[in-house]
């Protein structure tokens, strides 16, 4: 159940000091809580508090339009509204505070969750009901270039730790009505909001609704980051392959919505989390939709291409040093072993080595603070690429297939931690089977795949099961003209996404008559 | 129940991984501790009948250091044979020999990469089957591994360095394929010629590498390896060879032509395409082969003086024609007198005439020297070059 909301809830009093006793009690005598005491009305006779964090309220907003209209417009009318305490707090929701959203509520523990986020209430003697007035008003991260997805083309905004400003960028990219934010809170402690978009009419039902319910099966204290959600609904979590997508983009996550998919976003996260995730969605990227389709599907080749590098090279080329070397061409092989003389350790120790090595330059280098970056850079550079050759430690064959491995790795962004697993295992078995090996584990992964779903999608799919009119966006991508429906795998309830036949062509007639003699 | 269960899986874990690790590597190879065999020798000593195999094998490090590369290699640079060593081992047959190498080897010997293997001359008169029984039995060797009769000894030939390719064996390789596609001598890998060695009636061949002595320019004598004949076999006994235009003749007569020049008086051509077809023809008690021919060629020089015409042109054509048939006469000639089916006619005609075969095959040894070839060619002059008229007139 979405935390906050104690199951005995209790209402306000008519006692002003009771109400403020009990919040002092449950907010604790953290000095960002104020409680500003004041009098008001024109007798100033009304004892009111108002109560807030300071930090998360908009201090401007408090003092232009919350504590002056209290304080000193009320004071000018001399309307004989005081002896009325309850039409009183009425009065100042509907006439005096310059405020956009006020909400009335009678339980405290409203009022407590409320000012925790960021809300300021106001409450009155002898008034059985506070007012919440949403200032929400912390300093936030501008919206920032994104990091780690980039584009040659595409927009430049990524998503920041604010929810609210997340949701307008995904509401800027599609101003349907239909685009609907489904909020609610997880954690017992963090109360982090979460909020669930999706185009009603595009997504299907069924998958929101199990969307819910696996979010609301969480239950544990604090959700810092939006993984910890993945981690709470992924489909299948023994899996090394990733069954739930995320972005820092929102035209990627607008995207993949318009395609009938889901976004969930969570207050303090820069990244969105978007299910159903098949598999190809790894190798596509928002450039191939921004560039034209010729270029995208090289492109896209590439990725494949270097995906696989990226797993396969370094266990086969143990394999191959190990088990069989007259599968070398003839002149390779002697190449491949005037390197490999007088080298002291088995090849697969050596793969193993390099491979270690490379993750801990890279662990390194995404962790160590920036200033230290240059010395780690040069000194691996130096004793992974030079020094270790030329000390005959390792062999240069065995240098560039790791590094041509390390730097495919990073081709396929969402695959990356797969591959590297993947990576070490093939490695293992190139050297303990050979060929045999890298075939047993192949079909391991191929079968593991087609036995992975993502909320309910084949997540092989479109190739298998295979949908033909999906194959348009996977090892080709077709023009934007020509992907008339969205993706079938995912079921959407409206498939046509633009009308057939759109591919441009001269007129038939030609508009300018003159030429035309 | 989920006791039982859990069982099972720790059961399939082991099964999985046991057999994983003690299987293990043990037929894993480090290339460090192999001695790559490039090229192999067999000899027969004729008095004593032991036999003899050369062993050419890479080594790596030499090779380290001519690449340039750091390392510790090349100590034996100038030596013009440093990249290859050379060694040999002697017992009472093929394996045996094979075995006291590996005995008194330091390395491993790996055949997969074995470019060539070269026969002595009077090893392959004596008869090659132990050799190549030896070596198609097992099935490290590769089929496709080039064969050569040595003029005189294998190990000589083996020991003579190519100025071009640091593994001279790779070398001998490149050269016997490039004769091959120049169409010059055959050439014939393993597996062609224990295919020929099944049918019969054909006559194995092998192209024959004999060393020549050449005067460099700075002086030195230098020695050669060249291709010069080829060898020709009765089952696994070398019985004779074929000169130069008789290897021609047969390479037009099997259809192994693919280019290369033709010499003929005042001009050389450059042959284009060619393709001939066998045809036996029984006639009663008689074989009749036709060996049709067709060939087309580009003009590359014409010493007469003549403007080029149509008329020269078919003279062109008349001389090559007549040329090529003297070449195919010429081997047919030599095949008659060695009583060598080279070109394969015993095997069309038991394509073409399946139930007479058997008895002709009793007796092809007599028929084979008496049948009738008939050479048809047809010739064409393609292109004439960039000048047509003559610089000197008559």
């Amino acid at each position: 159940m979405a935390a906050g909301q104690f199951s005995s809830a209790v209402s306000l009093s008519k006692n002003l000091e009771e109400n403020l006793r009990i919040l002092r009690e449950a907010l604790g005598s953290s000095n960002d809580v104020i409680i500003r005491d004041m009098k008001i009305s024109s007798d100033s006779n009304v004892d009111t508090a108002v109560i807030y964090i300071d930090g998360l309220v908009d201090r401007g907003l408090l003092n232009h339009d919350i504590l002056r209209p209290l304080m000193f417009n009320l004071q000018l009318i001399k309307d004989n509204l005081s002896h009325n305490h309850t039409s009183l707090i009425d009065y100042i929701k509907s006439s005096v505070l310059t405020v956009g959203q006020i909400t009335v509520v009678q339980d405290i523990d409203i009022v407590i969750s409320k000012v925790l986020t960021g809300h300021i209430a106001i409450l009155a003697e002898g008034v059985t009901r506070a007012l919440l007035i949403d200032a929400k008003g912390w300093e936030t991260r501008r919206i920032e270039e994104p990091k780690n997805e980039l584009s040659v083309r595409g927009s430049k905004e990524s998503f920041t730790e604010t929810l609210r400003t997340n949701t307008a960028l995904l509401r800027r990219r599609i101003r349907d009505p239909r685009l609907t934010f489904e909020s609610l809170q997880i954690g017992e402690r963090s109360k982090t909001d979460v909020s669930i978009a999706y185009v009603k009419g595009i997504t299907p039902e069924s998958l929101i609704e199990e969307i819910n319910q696996r979010l609301q099966r969480i239950d544990t204290d604090s959700i810092l980051d939006v993984s910890y959600i993945e981690q709470f609904i992924e489909d299948s979590p023994s899996s090394l392959f990733p069954t739930v997508g995320s972005s820092e983009r929102p035209d990627v996550v607008a995207a993949r919505i318009l395609e009938g998919r889901a976004a969930i976003l969570l207050d303090g996260s820069p990244v969105a989390l978007v299910v159903p995730f098949l598999f190809i969605e790894g190798f596509q990227n928002p450039d191939d939709y921004y560039a034209r389709p010729f270029f995208a599907t090289l492109i896209r080749w590439v990725r494949l291409l270097g995906y696989l590098l990226s797993i396969y090279l370094p266990g086969i080329f143990v394999s191959l040093k190990t088990f069989h070397p007259e599968l070398f061409p003839t002149q390779l092989l002697i190449s491949v072993a005037a390197a490999r003389e007088g080298l002291p350790l088995p090849v697969v120790l050596e793969a193993l080595l390099m491979l270690l090595l490379f993750e801990i330059l890279r662990e390194a280098g995404l962790r160590m603070p920036r200033s230290l970056g240059q010395a780690v850079s040069i000194v691996g550079a130096l004793v992974i690429g030079q020094a270790a050759v030329s000390a005959g430690l390792v062999g240069a064959p065995m240098v560039i297939v790791i590094a041509t491995t390390a730097i495919a790795s990073f081709l396929v962004i969402p695959y990356a931690e797969t591959g590297t697993l993947y990576r070490f295992i093939m490695t293992i078995a190139g050297g303990l089977l050979g060929l045999l090996g890298i075939a047993l584990v192949s079909i391991e992964i191929l079968s593991h795949l087609a036995s992975l779903r993502s909320l309910g999608v084949a997540y092989l799919s479109p190739v298998t099961p295979l949908n033909i009119r999906g194959l348009r966006d996977t090892f080709i991508r077709a023009p934007l003209w020509a992907m008339d429906n969205r993706p079938a795998s995912l079921d959407s309830p409206d498939t046509r996404r633009q009308s057939p036949g759109q591919m441009p062509r001269p007129p038939k007639t030609s508009f300018r008559q003159g030429d035309n003699q | 129940m989920k006791r039982k269960h859990r069982l099972t899986i720790y059961l399939f874990i082991l099964l999985v991984i046991i057999p994983v690790f003690i299987s293990g590597c043990w037929d894993s190879i480090e290339l460090n501790k192999l001695s790559i065999i490039s090229g192999l020798g067999w000899d027969i000593d004729a008095d004593t009948g032991q036999v003899t195999l050369t062993f050419q094998s890479i080594i790596p490090n030499e090779i380290k250091g001519a690449a340039g590369s750091n390392g510790s290699g090349g100590q034996r640079r100038g030596d013009p044979l440093h990249t290859i060593q050379l060694d040999s081992s002697t017992g009472s047959s093929a394996y045996d020999a094979l075995n006291r190498y590996s005995q008194h080897s330091s390395r491993r010997t790996f055949y997969q990469h074995t470019q060539v293997y070269v026969f002595g001359h009077s090893a392959a008169q004596q008869g090659i089957y132990p050799f190549l029984d030896s070596i198609s039995r097992n099935p490290i060797n590769r089929p496709n591994v080039l064969m050569a009769v040595a003029e005189k000894n294998a190990s000589d030939t083996l020991s003579v360095e190519d100025g071009m390719e640091n593994i001279q064996a790779i070398g001998m390789a490149a050269e016997i394929k490039l004769s091959a596609e120049y169409s010059k001598y055959p050439s014939i890998t393993f597996l062609e010629f224990a295919n020929r060695l099944i049918s019969k009636t054909t006559a194995p061949l092998a192209p024959m590498i004999g060393i020549i002595e050449q005067t460099a320019p700075k002086g030195d004598r230098v020695k050669k390896a060249r291709i010069n004949g080829t060898a020709v076999f009765n089952g696994d006994r070398m019985i004779g060879q074929l000169n130069e235009d008789e290897s021609r003749g047969l390479l037009w007569a099997i259809n192994k032509i693919k280019k290369g020049f033709l010499v003929i008086p005042g001009a050389n051509l450059e042959i284009v395409s060619a393709k001939s077809i066998i045809v036996p023809e029984l006639q009663g008690d008689k074989i009749m082969i036709t060996i049709a021919i067709d060939e087309e060629s580009n003009l590359l020089e014409y010493d007469g003086h003549r403007e080029i015409s149509s008329a020269l042109l078919q003279d062109l054509e008349k001389d090559q024609a007549q040329e090529i048939e003297s070449q195919v006469m010429a081997a047919v000639e030599k095949s008659r007198a060695l009583n060598a089916d080279v070109f394969g006619f015993g095997e069309a005609v038991h394509r073409r005439y399946k139930k007479e075969w058997p008895d002709l095959k009793a007796r092809w040894e007599e028929i084979y020297p008496n049948i009738e070839v008939v050479v048809k060619v047809k010739t064409h002059v393609n292109e004439i070059g960039e000048i047509k008229k003559t610089m000197i007139k008559d």
